[in-house]
């Protein structure tokens, strides 16, 4: 169970998220009277406390977008997630996770204010004489917000249905209005809120990537591929009858543009060298189109992602996590009993333990 | 199109006989507006060699940097009036990629670009009149609307640009000669510039890296990623382990990018190197390859930091001072010993979950990259992966990424990963060719007239490919 208490309207924005549990039974509940409820209530990790000047409401619809790659995975569910890969990590954990994180990224270690310089009054008189400031450019001027305001502000927006924006660019990906036009393909990897999103799936984009057309628009395909990829066959599997009957019609589009590049593909294929070989069905490539001109004029009109939406998701492939020595960098091989940071050995452990081992987190 | 080109360094563009219809300005100013350093200069010629052409474009610092004594320093003035960089403090105007504070860019820019007198130090740099000259800016991709929406405003309503073109950085490099890093054959120098045709760039710069599909000089938007992990990122966590561990540098932001470009680079054999710099291993002989010592600077005798093979000895003599036969200058030195760090910390661009990210390396970005796009480009994507921005001059940086992703990707498929030849400065030289295309550039381009008449939302979704 996982409650969110969002308290907006506060000058500082802050989003408390707290999870509470029930205790897990083990013997010493058991032996209790069953009725009674144990709860524990923990902190969850957070990236939105900070002050802003001004807030925003930001609804908390139960993932937020900020979180989704950041934040380690926590959640109900965590247990089964985390099987496979050591999931031993707390939400205290996580959050010195995020803390050291957000701590990697700062600019300069302490807050320091550096001021415009002052120009001498020359050069600042010939400035004046450029041209009159519009009431844009002195809000942007003004404007002393930061990035994270304004991806907050961001967030807020799209978390309020893709609204308040003028320009919904970014939030086109995201937002729950304009579903991206063309069907994920493979979408293995296609990690955070995008996935989420419903899609139509009425384009060809599908359709002709089955490899069922390779014998078809073999020839579009041919005047793109001497040049750029070094992998594909020899043209002669244009020639080789499909591998399979075709079962998804290709775009007339398409077969307009063959048609209409026919030419051009025979100069091409005049320029590579003929074998008697070329026809040979053992030496016939099963690689996947190239896809048709109008699948790739559709993806390239497509918008642009939304800013979280384009940060790269969790590792495909499961790697171990490697732990490191907190002292010297080399394998974590064994854990502080009290604060769960790892050292590597005896010599590192006792100088852990004597000078760092604060045991908050 | 045919008309001649205007030089760089002349004063002021000739009104072109055959002007096309929309009054785009003949001369352009191509700014990659990076979040470290901008790569700026006018654009020139296609036909000139990449050497002399780079001649044209030059970094500045995007920065503002407060010195310990408390004097203030912008842009340009860094490479020359700065020598004692210990606890200088920096203020950048771009954030993660994104020009978010434009008080502290316009300053910059104002300074560089538009200082009111012509000097022959700013003749390369100077744009006498904005309102003749076409910007080329780059921006890093997925941005946010409202940063979009500041920055075409204030390009077009602080200096009144006649032109302005905003694209994303990693495309333009599309349009550079990379056929001959791929060892292609070479276009036809005759032929108009056009861009590569399938090009996958990995630009792994100072705020975050980035995989950006490009097709013909356009970007594949959904296939996108971002790791956060970057220049800035990798010289903070250097600096939190070695204070951790050694001196406190905390404070010493700069000095600890000095000793990061020095000393870092990239396991391809993490564990093997792990082995060897193991504190029991230190004083054996296969350590030496490994473990260096970094001199750390002193601004006071005017000595820049270095580094040097490490002396495992040098702790004890120092102790014995004068007797050791050391001399003073070696006995008054600060000596970093980095051992394990020189490869744990720019190992987090291949394995984020190191400190506990939960972000997929950069071989694994790339193929999340090219999940969400159709099979048929895969091949063709693969084979051309070029490698921009400042992180790829690490070491080792280009065949562990090369090693990795041959790995994961199927043997079907040629792996080709190349660096730019200049990858500061690539992404410029890019705009730069890209610049003398004007029936391209057209197409992008917005002039001054179009943005009074339609105005800024206009612009941005102009830049956005919706109108």
């Amino acid at each position: 169970m996982i409650l969110s208490l969002s308290q907006t309207p506060l000058p500082t924005k802050k989003t408390v998220c707290v999870r509470i549990t029930q205790e897990p039974k083990s013997w010493h509940n058991i032996r209790k009277t069953p009725q009674k409820k144990m709860f524990r209530v923990e902190l969850l990790a957070n990236t939105t406390t900070h002050a802003t000047p001004g807030y925003t409401y930001v609804a908390d619809r139960g993932q937020a977008p900020a979180k989704a790659n950041t934040a380690p995975a926590l959640g109900r569910k965590r247990g089964i997630n985390n099987a496979g890969k050591g999931g031993d990590i707390s939400s205290r954990r996580a959050n010195a996770i995020l803390r050291h994180l957000a701590e990697l990224d700062r600019e300069n270690q302490r807050d320091v204010s550096i001021p415009i310089p002052a120009r001498p009054a020359r050069e600042a008189g010939a400035r004046v004489s450029r041209t009159k400031t519009s009431s844009n450019v002195r809000r942007i001027l003004v404007s002393q917000k930061t990035f994270r305001n304004h991806i907050d502000d961001e967030d807020a927006a799209i978390a309020a249905g893709g609204g308040g924006l003028s320009v919904p660019v970014g939030a086109a990906a995201v937002g729950p209005v304009i579903p991206s036009r063309v069907k994920v393909v493979a979408a293995t990897g296609l990690a955070g809120p995008t996935a989420a999103t419903p899609r139509r799936s009425s384009t060809p984009a599908a359709a002709s990537m089955t490899p069922a057309g390779a014998g078809v628009k073999k020839k579009r395909g041919s005047t793109l591929a001497t040049v750029t990829m070094p992998s594909t066959p020899t043209p002669a599997a244009a020639a080789a009858p499909a591998p399979a009957p075709a079962t998804t019609p290709v775009p007339a589009t398409s077969e307009a543009n063959d048609a209409k590049t026919e030419d051009d593909g025979e100069n091409h294929r005049h320029k590579i060298l003929k074998t008697e070989h070329d026809s040979d069905p053992l030496l016939r490539s099963f690689g996947p189109t190239i896809p048709s001109e109008r699948i790739m004029d559709r993806l390239l009109s497509e918008p642009a992602l939304s800013y979280h939406a384009s940060r790269v998701g969790s590792p495909l492939s499961t790697q171990l996590p490697r732990s490191f020595c907190c002292m010297c960098g080399y394998w974590g091989k064994i854990r502080c009993k009290s604060c769960h940071l790892r050292t590597c050995g005896l010599d590192c452990y006792k100088v852990h333990e004597d000078s760092r081992c604060g045991a908050f987190f | 199109m045919g008309t001649s080109k205007s030089r760089a360094s002349t004063k002021a563009a000739k009104s072109a006989p055959a002007i096309p219809t929309r009054l785009v300005p003949e001369k352009t100013f191509v700014l990659d507006n990076g979040a470290y350093t901008m790569k700026a200069g006018w654009a020139c010629d296609p036909s000139v060699p990449a050497e002399e052409a780079l001649s044209h474009c030059a970094t500045i610092p995007n920065a503002i940097v407060k010195t310990r004594d408390n004097r203030i320093w912008t842009g340009a003035q860094l490479n020359t009036h700065v020598t004692d960089w210990n606890e200088a403090v920096f203020r950048r105007p771009v954030e993660k990629g994104f020009i978010v504070n434009w008080e502290a860019q316009r300053e910059i820019w104002d300074q560089t670009f538009f200082e009111e007198k012509a000097t022959p130090r700013n003749k390369q740099l100077r744009i006498a009149k904005p309102e003749e000259t076409t910007l080329i800016l780059t921006e890093a991709p997925n941005n946010l609307p409202v940063l979009q929406r500041n920055t075409d405003e204030m390009v077009m309503e602080e200096w009144g640009f006649g032109g302005y073109a905003r694209c994303l950085g990693p495309t333009l490099n599309a349009w550079c000669d990379v056929n001959a890093l791929f060892g292609d054959p070479l276009t036809r120098s005759d032929a108009e510039v056009s861009p590569k045709d399938c090009l996958l760039v990995v630009d792994s710069g100072y705020s975050h890296t980035t995989v950006t599909p490009v097709y013909k000089g356009q970007p594949l938007q959904r296939a996108i990623r971002r790791l956060d992990v970057g220049g800035k990122l990798l010289t903070n966590y250097l600096k939190e382990i070695v204070s951790m561990r050694q001196y406190n540098m905390v404070d010493e932001t700069y000095i600890m990018n000095e000793v990061k470009e020095a000393v870092c680079f990239i396991s391809n054999d993490f564990i093997h190197d792990m082995e060897k710099t193991w504190k029991a291993n230190r004083k054996r002989e296969d350590a030496q390859s490994v473990v260096v010592d970094y001199v750390l600077p002193d601004p006071n005798a005017n000595k820049k930091g270095f580094m040097r093979p490490h002396d495992p000895l040098l702790h004890a003599k120092r102790k014995k001072g004068a007797l050791s036969g050391l001399s003073p200058e070696v006995l008054s030195e600060d000596v970093l010993v980095l051992g394990n760090e020189r490869f744990t910390v720019p190992e987090l661009l291949f394995r984020p979950s190191d400190i506990g990210m939960q972000q997929a390396g950069i071989p694994d970005m790339i193929l999340q990259s090219l999940s969400v796009l159709p099979p048929g480009l895969h091949a063709a994507l693969l084979a051309n992966v070029l490698v921009v921005g400042g992180n790829s001059c690490i070491p080792g940086f280009m065949d562990r990424l090369e090693n990795d992703l041959r790995a994961i990707t199927s043997s079907e498929c040629v792996v080709r990963v190349r660096r730019a030849e200049d990858p500061f400065r690539s992404a410029w030289l890019g705009g730069s060719r890209f610049a003398s295309n004007r029936e391209e550039l057209g197409k992008v381009v917005i002039t001054r007239q179009e943005y009074q008449e339609y105005g800024s939302g206009w612009a941005t979704r102009r830049f956005a490919g919706l109108v």
